[in-house]
């Protein structure tokens, strides 16, 4: 719809089927601390932005704060006034950061004596924005900028600007995600999220997580990258909880001796792609209505699968080998999109009798350390792995010892299995409906202590996972495959 | 498995700042996702019995996520110490340890190679974002040029 408001068209376009915005938790809190506290007078400021990218949705990541220096901004309880300065201090900062960086320009509408303040876009605001982002985007092509106004009851409204073929185009944003230890989603009035017809259905765990948990699981989309031992269970498990859209990746085809560890395959799916037993057996039990899952007899880890990810609320990371763990760690700091990552490793002596076994859930998302900081990923493992059957050769060749030669193939069983993927369906119901006061590290649970251990590990300084948060597209993700 | 387009531009600019010219194998060695980066020409010591050789390491498909291996190689196996070490009293290379099927699948051929190893990147862990197969090359020569015997 295009509105014509004092001559100017605000152009409706489409950059993609879904509009996000998303930000870490600690950036959202100083935007929304800095710019409430000034009510009853209006406020706002410029943040910068980046891109995310996915296949139907696209997400601008808020980044730097770039605050008004007094005197940049006159505010009254129904106006603001941005000064030509702080306009050209915003675009040059921006030009720094890169082509692909945009900006975004926040503002409020504050509680008055007349009542709350309302997140909706006055005609003054669009009058003003029509005018404002034609030239914060000018020459950037890359970049996507977007407008958010604040309401005073925590209510959000945006939307995005971008420029095509010379112009100005606008996409209403649909959701706002809130990253950090938990996942927020707010609803914009562009919301396309529905309500499930049934509420009965879901009760018992409504009474657990109410009626906005419920909403929020029934359009969750959750991505599954491994769909065997620990993926087939807890596409299982979201499936039966409610969760309304699932996307999963396997390039295995189900073999017989899949069966014992691996939900879903019958014998009549003995032969085919993992995958698709694993979309029957949760078309089956799916309690989220509608339901949707798409699936990919591929690794998620290929460049197109990492952009279909971008897509995801949330990600479980099954996968049996470290190599891709790699990106999807990435992923998840850098797109905003928390991860759950879990695996179970057993070990024999020297008399191959089993003397440890170790299953675990680790959480990866903005202010939890990361796979690095934790090293379940370093060079020097991701080396051993990329060896296989030559493990640790330069240990032993020095010293005349031969070749330690393996199958690679490891033993797996279910009930191993099983209490890893509770683990992390426990720490995605705290992160996706927050149930407790706070998320916990990587949680490890090992024998022969009989012991459950949340790792005390801390974020390392100079990692990553703190200098990419929120970079998106501008942050390099290599692909990996195991082919 | 080939090497990625990131790895082979890594050897190319490996060849450009060593000043050696270096080739990676088409292919993994067999059992493993690590691919062979050597070259012809590296100048050894001078208390070695040949002046010059083959010269390699092994990279991880996953490179730069990965970095190479603690270890490098030479050729020809037969290469001994001009005369004997006054440690040991031996013209071995006692540092380095003769290998079968190491550089499997590179352009080298199925030959044994000797391999030295050491713990080069402990000090600074390998960063992915920062280090280059230069870096790597400078470490391994750096060892390599030390005395038989560390007195």
């Amino acid at each position: 719809m295009n509105h014509q408001i004092d001559g100017i068209a605000q152009i409706a376009g489409r950059l993609n089927d879904e509009m996000h915005l998303a930000a870490d938790r600690r950036i959202w809190q100083q935007i929304n601390e800095g710019l409430l506290a000034q009510a009853p007078n209006e406020a706002c400021v410029f943040v910068l932005t980046r891109p995310s990218r996915g296949v139907i949705r696209t997400t601008v990541i808020l980044g730097e704060i770039l605050w008004p220096m007094p005197g940049e901004v006159k505010a009254t309880p129904r106006r603001l006034d941005i000064s030509a300065e702080y306009i050209s201090r915003v675009l040059d900062s921006a030009t720094d950061a890169g082509p692909s960086v945009g900006i975004c320009l926040v503002h409020t509408h504050p509680r008055s004596e007349s009542g709350e303040g309302v997140a909706e876009f006055s005609p003054r605001d669009d009058w003003y924005e029509q005018r404002l982002f034609p030239t914060l985007i000018v020459g950037r092509q890359n970049s996507i900028a977007a407008s958010i106004v604040l309401g005073s009851s925590g209510d959000v409204n945006a939307r995005a600007w971008w420029q095509s073929n010379g112009g100005v185009l606008t996409q209403n944003v649909h959701a706002v995600r809130i990253v950090g230890p938990e996942l927020t989603i707010i609803e914009t009035p562009s919301s396309c999220w529905t309500d499930h017809p049934d509420p009965l259905v879901m009760d018992r765990s409504t009474r657990l997580w109410g009626k906005e948990g419920r909403r929020r699981l029934q359009n969750l989309r959750a991505g599954f990258v491994g769909c065997g031992g620990t993926g087939s269970i807890s596409i299982f498990a979201v499936a039966t909880m409610g969760v309304g859209k699932i996307l999963a990746w396997d390039k295995d085809i189900a073999a017989a001796q899949n069966r014992h560890r691996t939900a879903g395959i019958t014998k009549d799916y003995v032969g085919k792609p993992k995958v698709v037993a694993l979309k029957a057996l949760a078309e089956s039990v799916a309690t989220a209505e509608p339901f949707e899952m798409k699936c990919w007899q591929d690794w998620g880890t290929t460049t197109e699968g990492l952009n279909r990810l971008k897509d995801c609320d949330i990600i479980f990371c099954c996968v049996d080998k470290l190599a891709p763990r790699v990106p999807l760690n990435d992923l998840a700091y850098a797109h905003l999109i928390p991860t759950f990552d879990m695996s179970s490793w057993i070990h024999f002596d020297g008399n191959k009798q089993v003397d440890a076994l170790m299953t675990h859930a680790h959480v990866w998302s903005p202010g939890i350390p990361c796979a690095w900081c934790r090293e379940t990923l370093s060079s020097r493992i991701l080396i051993q792995e990329a060896q296989g059957n030559q493990r640790n050769i330069e240990d032993r060749a020095p010293y005349g010892m031969p070749i330690n030669e393996t199958d690679g193939v490891e033993p797996s069983v279910l009930p191993l299995n099983m209490l890893g993927v509770s683990l992390a369906l426990m720490q995605f119901m705290q992160v996706a409906l927050k149930i407790a006061d706070r998320t916990p590290r990587d949680l490890k649970f090992f024998l022969p202590n009989w012991e459950l251990d949340e790792s005390d590990r801390t974020t390392r300084p100079d990692c990553e996972c703190i200098s990419s948060i929120g970079a998106g597209d501008t942050f390099i993700i290599r692909p990996v495959t195991m082919d | 498995m080939e090497p990625s387009s990131e790895l082979q531009d890594a050897v190319r600019e490996l060849s450009e700042l060593s000043g050696h010219l270096f080739c990676i194998s088409p292919r993994p060695v067999t059992g493993t996702s690590l691919f062979v980066v050597h070259t012809e020409d590296q100048s050894f010591r001078p208390e070695y019995t040949m002046q010059s050789g083959v010269f390699g390491f092994r990279v991880p498909f996953n490179f730069p996520d990965a970095g190479p291996e603690d270890s490098f190689f030479i050729r020809p196996v037969e290469i001994k110490l001009r005369s004997p070490d006054p440690v040991r009293g031996s013209i071995e290379l006692h540092r380095a340890a003769k290998v079968d099927g190491f550089v499997a699948e590179s352009a080298l051929g199925n030959v044994p190679v000797l391999i030295f190893s050491w713990h080069l990147w402990n000090k600074i862990p390998w960063n992915r974002r920062k280090h280059k197969l230069l870096d790597h090359y400078t470490h391994c020569i750096r060892r390599f040029e030390l005395p038989e015997h560390d007195s």
